[in-house]
């Protein structure tokens, strides 16, 4: 049966949702700078010639994975409806619950007891709906986990390439200093909203 | 919540639901109204969310949950309608009759299984049972999409926010004395209420129906020649006043 106490907890995983769409928003932008950033490496590195040479693959690895994760972000987005109707609809079967509750103590009736059991059911359900799409929600974060972790390889890999570069060291510089801050934000923002799911599955559970 | 019969005939039964002692004290107090027929039921403007649970209980002792087959919100209020996202859930194949005007606002209520059955601004009428009832409009009274309920043979018309008197304790169910009733619904119909030239239209409207009862959404209900004293009070009230 549902108390108040589930209700607000319900509503909590609305804040939840809401949260982890706003983290969203960081994400995205970072991304987008990635791969701003690699564009204009490549044209530095093209300018620099031979003395860039190392920082040609960088910059396609660079574009790649921004790439990937701008798409990643916006398979995301397009969860992020479907979440937040999705736990909307909990917090209304909730809020069903917990109206049938009262009435069934005002006046006990079959009717009432055929509708909690309904209800009840059609809350399982949503729930269920949630958590799946909570899994899926998690594995791409997960997967931009992983895309920032090969940035930072890429950030560490072109600084060297950048001290070797002569007099266009001090430009490739600041891209590999660009893409470390970047992966350090973004990894922050997925970090914040895999905690957000993670207590998001405790509280559903 | 007390439920009162109004009216019973072999084809249909009018009963009024109120004065719930566990309403919180900050809510306005509502009448809501349901009628019934053999196999069909229809609530009249069903209530706010936080009564939802004391109406569902207190209909249960009249009607089974499945011969709900229509709601009626006569406006968008949430004392009217705001308990639409939980019915929507208990009756899913019920019919909600309401202003067109005002369907994308009750929408936000929460409807995902009624179906909404737009008044049209002329009026109309619906057969519930045997019975008919008729939305005779009653627009700017005070909401700009409104609609009344008449019941040409029980002879009542739910009159919704017009006739509606705010008083408190233990309010009894009909008016005894029109002119000590005055004190309670005088601001509520000069404040509320926009115009005069649409309170005209109404009041010239409803004198051509045959009205025994006429039942208000708040307070009490006006009964024989109470019916008339009002609309004769209505008639001379200036309304609009902030
Ligand atoms: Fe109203
Ligand atoms: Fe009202």
């Amino acid at each position: 049966m549902i108390s108040s106490h589930q209700a607000t907890m319900a509503i909590n995983n609305f804040v939840r949702v809401a949260n982890i769409i706003t983290n969203l928003d960081t994400i995205l932008s970072q991304a987008k700078n990635l791969s701003l950033t690699a564009k204009n490496a490549r044209v530095v590195a093209l300018r620099a010639g031979d003395a860039a040479f190392g920082f040609k693959p960088i910059t396609n690895f660079i574009d790649e994975f921004s790439t990937q994760t701008i798409k990643t972000t916006s398979e995301i987005s397009k969860l992020s409806n479907q979440l937040f109707s999705l736990a909307l609809a909990v917090v209304r079967c909730t809020d069903l619950q917990h109206q049938l509750n009262k009435a069934n103590s005002i006046k006990q009736h079959k009717c009432i007891v055929t509708l909690q059991q309904q209800s009840l059911c059609d809350l399982k359900q949503k729930t269920r709906a949630l958590e799946q799409a909570i899994f899926s929600l998690e594995s791409y974060f997960e997967d931009i986990q992983k895309q920032m972790r090969s940035a930072e390889y890429i950030a560490v890999t072109s600084r060297v390439e950048a001290s070797n570069a002569g007099e266009f060291s001090h430009s490739l510089e600041s891209v590999s200093d660009f893409i470390t801050n970047s992966a350090r934000k973004i990894k922050t923002a997925v970090n914040e909203n895999l905690q957000e799911i993670y207590e998001l599955r405790g509280a559903l559970r | 919540m007390k439920a009162t019969e109004l009216f019973n005939s072999e084809s249909h039964q009018w009963i009024v639901l109120g004065r719930d002692p566990a309403k919180p004290e900050k809510i306005i107090d509502t009448n809501q109204y349901l009628i019934k027929s053999a196999e069909e039921a229809i609530i009249l403007d069903p209530g706010g969310i936080e009564l939802f649970s004391p109406m569902l209980a207190g209909i249960l002792h009249h009607v089974q949950i499945d011969n709900i087959t229509t709601l009626f919100a006569s406006h968008q209020d949430p004392d009217i309608i705001s308990s639409l996202g939980l019915w929507d859930k208990t009756v899913p194949n019920a019919k909600l009759y309401a202003p067109w005007l005002w369907e994308g606002f009750i929408r936000h209520f929460g409807m995902e299984n009624i179906q909404y059955m737009p008044i049209k601004d002329e009026g109309g009428e619906i057969k519930l049972g045997h019975a008919i009832l008729k939305f005779i409009p009653a627009h700017y009274l005070h909401s700009s999409g409104n609609f009344n309920v008449y019941d040409p043979s029980a002879k009542i018309l739910m009159s919704g926010d017009i006739g509606a008197s705010l008083e408190h304790g233990d309010v009894p169910l009909f008016v005894d004395n029109f002119a000590e009733h005055i004190q309670y619904m005088e601001y509520f119909h000069r404040r509320w209420m926009p115009s005069n030239r649409a309170k005209n239209n109404w009041v010239a409207r409803v004198r051509e129906l045959d009205i025994d009862m006429m039942a208000p959404q708040h307070g009490r209900i006006f009964k024989g020649e109470m019916v008339a004293e009002f609309l004769e009070w209505f008639a001379k009230l200036d309304v609009g006043i902030a």
